[in-house]
């Protein structure tokens, strides 16, 4: 008769312990990985719409140079939130901030455009090399 | 002539091949497949952590043990001497698929449904007929619940081919 | 199958992990843009608009499709390695959702999150022990069902049976039963969310009460909406989700307690060795992200380094959800029956129903997150 294996063959890992810990080493790797890349690798960066609405500001020029919390943008964005659990919306003008200091490398957007989520560009920036942008 | 009988907890199965072994003087092997399977179905669980699933599958694998203990004594007591029986380990339709090609059979016999390891929530009758290259005698287990799961239900004496 | 070690078994993953990247690529790619636009019944959007399909649903589609159909019902051989890094995914995945919070958010959120789950996980196991008697259930299955009902589904039935000394046919029956009712919900519960326009918020608090498998919890908020950021669905379901699988090692010291009340072998369980044996140290990941979150070492909200922390992230996900489909065998389902069925389906359709009464009365359409 033969002797059965141990069947406690269970992932590509030993056991759920070894694989908790692959787990953790993989994420340090993966979130190591984009910050590497964000802060030294990619050369700039271009800033999408964030969301859906009407571009009524640039306060920025091609050239510039900007430090973290200047005013890049402003948009007028259709807002939405709950008020005693009644959803309210209403037309707010949103001022969007530099995440990092740089140089404006080039701008697509200008006052009036009319611009989607993810979709449209507004700018590109330069990033300082080491800081995450 | 050469009879498979695939072990389960069913004596009214052995009994019935042991009957139709003697019956036609056919030689008898008796097959137990210890189900390796359970990593498999416990496969898309993620949230175990630490030893959670390794002490489970050691656990399942203890249990299955026994019941090979149990099966192989029931049938020992049951069997004329001249009767082979065999182990194996892995997924049990395979298993039984494997020996029947490996070993030129004339009949398979089985219970069903077939309550053996995590087959008891399979189609282990229509996957077997699916793969067989024998006829296969299906020896209906009326105590168990799930009989009407499965699409095959032969009636007791009847092999299908 | 023969054991592999080293590079062997690195080249065995291969084949089966380029399929799951393939086939969330394609997913994607090409089939979740052409959705976005396809016109059936006179709609542009159909399949979006109406059955509310998303990549995350396609990709647990597919992984059940190639099991139950093309592969007739067991993964093959050849990709059987790569799709065991499935959870490896999925694991990696929620810790780097810690990262969606800050110390403080998870205070405000988790308060509630603790007292809703603690009262329904304790509400059902109770619910279970009294029913699994009155149905004259054997009192190892009351045990493995008022875990796996009362805490995460199969992760707690499977950290329960051994001290209980539960039948593994049994299991067996428990597993489908809970799985089962796990995957209806996931594919349930968006309809009704949008049906009754619950927010973000509430849904997460929804379906992290009251879905019976929390393997699905996830899944099911990404299921509404797919983004991952702050304040979406899967943002909230996971706090929900994360306090659940904390919970499991009290819930098995206590259902082990209960089973072998009286008995000597008490003497030999203690909490702090199931805390030992059973505790998911993969959650320790997600609160260090949570920390770095907070310490905003990950890049500020909004920035492009979160935006491609979270690409990553939902790419990580998908990859992990492709794996789970594929885990899923309908036939193996279609099983669950007896005790288990009658007991788990009483107490998982309780618990999902009074869970979305409790968050459309109690819970406020919006955190203060």
């Amino acid at each position: 008769m033969s002797e059965p294996k141990k069947n406690t063959k269970m992932t590509v890992f030993k056991t759920d312990r070894h694989e908790d810990l692959a787990a953790m080493f993989f994420v340090t790797i993966a979130v190591v990985s984009v910050l590497v890349y964000m802060a030294y690798i990619v050369p700039s960066i271009t800033l999408k719409a964030p969301m859906d609405g009407k571009v009524v500001a640039i306060s920025v020029q091609p050239e510039a140079q900007v430090k973290k919390g200047d005013l890049l943008y402003s948009m007028e964005i259709k807002q939405k939130k709950y008020v005693h659990d009644t959803l309210e919306e209403k037309i707010v003008t949103k001022d969007f901030h530099a995440k990092t200091s740089g140089k404006i490398l080039s701008i697509s957007a200008k006052p009036g455009d009319v611009v989607k989520k993810d979709k449209n560009e507004i700018l590109v920036l330069e990033h300082e090399k080491g800081v995450l942008p | 002539m050469k009879i498979l009988l695939a072990l389960d907890p069913s004596t009214r199965t052995m009994d019935e091949a042991i009957k139709f072994a003697a019956e036609k003087q056919a030689s008898l092997t008796a097959l137990f497949v210890l189900d390796t399977t359970w990593n498999d179905y416990t496969g898309h669980d993620w949230l175990s952590g630490s030893g959670s699933r390794a002490d489970f599958l050691e656990y399942a694998r203890d249990d299955e043990l026994a019941s090979e203990v149990d099966v192989l004594a029931t049938f020992r007591g049951r069997c004329p001497p001249d009767c082979e029986i065999r182990s194996a380990t892995g997924r049990v339709t395979d298993e039984i698929l494997n020996e029947l090609a490996r070993g030129d059979y004339d009949l398979l016999v089985m219970s069903q449904p077939f309550r053996r390891g995590l087959e008891i929530v399979r189609d282990t009758a229509g996957m077997i007929l699916k793969g067989a290259t024998c006829s296969v005698y299906l020896v209906r287990e009326d105590e168990v619940r799930c009989s009407s799961r499965s699409g095959i239900e032969s009636s007791l004496g009847v092999p299908a081919s | 199958m023969e054991e592999k070690h080293g590079m062997a078994k690195v080249m065995a993953i291969i084949p089966g992990l380029a399929f799951m990247v393939f086939t969330l690529y394609i997913l994607r790619t090409y089939v979740e843009p052409w959705m976005a636009h396809a016109v059936v019944l006179g709609q542009k959007g159909w399949f979006v608009k109406v059955l509310h399909l998303n990549y995350i649903l396609l990709a647990i589609i597919a992984g059940m499709l190639y099991r139950n159909l093309m592969w007739g019902g067991k993964i093959p051989g050849w990709a059987e390695e790569g799709f065991r890094t499935t959870r490896l995914f999925i694991k990696s995945g929620v810790m780097m959702l810690g990262s969606l919070y800050t110390i403080q958010s998870l205070a405000k959120v988790g308060g509630v999150a603790i007292t809703l789950i603690m009262a329904f996980v304790f509400g059902t196991i109770f619910f279970i022990m009294y029913y699994g008697r009155v149905q004259k259930m054997d009192r190892s299955l009351i045990g493995v069902m008022a875990a796996a009902c009362g805490v995460c589904g199969v992760s707690a039935a499977i950290a329960t049976a051994p001290a209980v000394r539960a039948k593994s046919a049994d299991v067996a029956l428990a597993i489908a039963t809970v799985l089962g009712f796990g995957i209806a919900s996931m594919f349930v519960s968006p309809f009704i969310g949008h049906m009754l326009h619950l927010t973000d918020y509430q849904y997460g608090a929804w379906v992290g009460t009251g879905i019976l498998n929390s393997g699905q919890v996830l899944a099911t908020c990404l299921a509404y909406n797919p983004t991952i950021a702050p304040g979406t669905a899967v943002a909230y379901g996971e706090i929900w989700n994360v306090v659940r699988v904390i919970s499991i090692p009290f819930v098995v010291f206590f259902v082990t307690m209960w089973y072998w009340r009286a008995e000597a072998q008490t003497e030999h369980i203690t909490l702090g060795g199931i805390i030992k044996d059973k505790f998911p140290i993969f959650i320790l990941g997600f609160f260090t992200m949570t920390a770095l979150s907070s310490l905003e070492m990950l890049g500020a909200e909004g920035s492009s380094t979160i935006h491609l922390m979270r690409t990553v992230m939902s790419w990580i996900f998908g990859l992990g959800l492709v794996g789970q489909g594929a885990y899923i065998d309908v036939r193996e389902l279609r099983a669950a029956g007896g005790a288990p069925l009658k007991v788990g389906f009483a107490a998982g359709l309780f618990k999902y129903a009074l869970a979305l009464v409790i968050v459309l009365l109690f819970v406020s359409k919006e955190a203060n997150f």
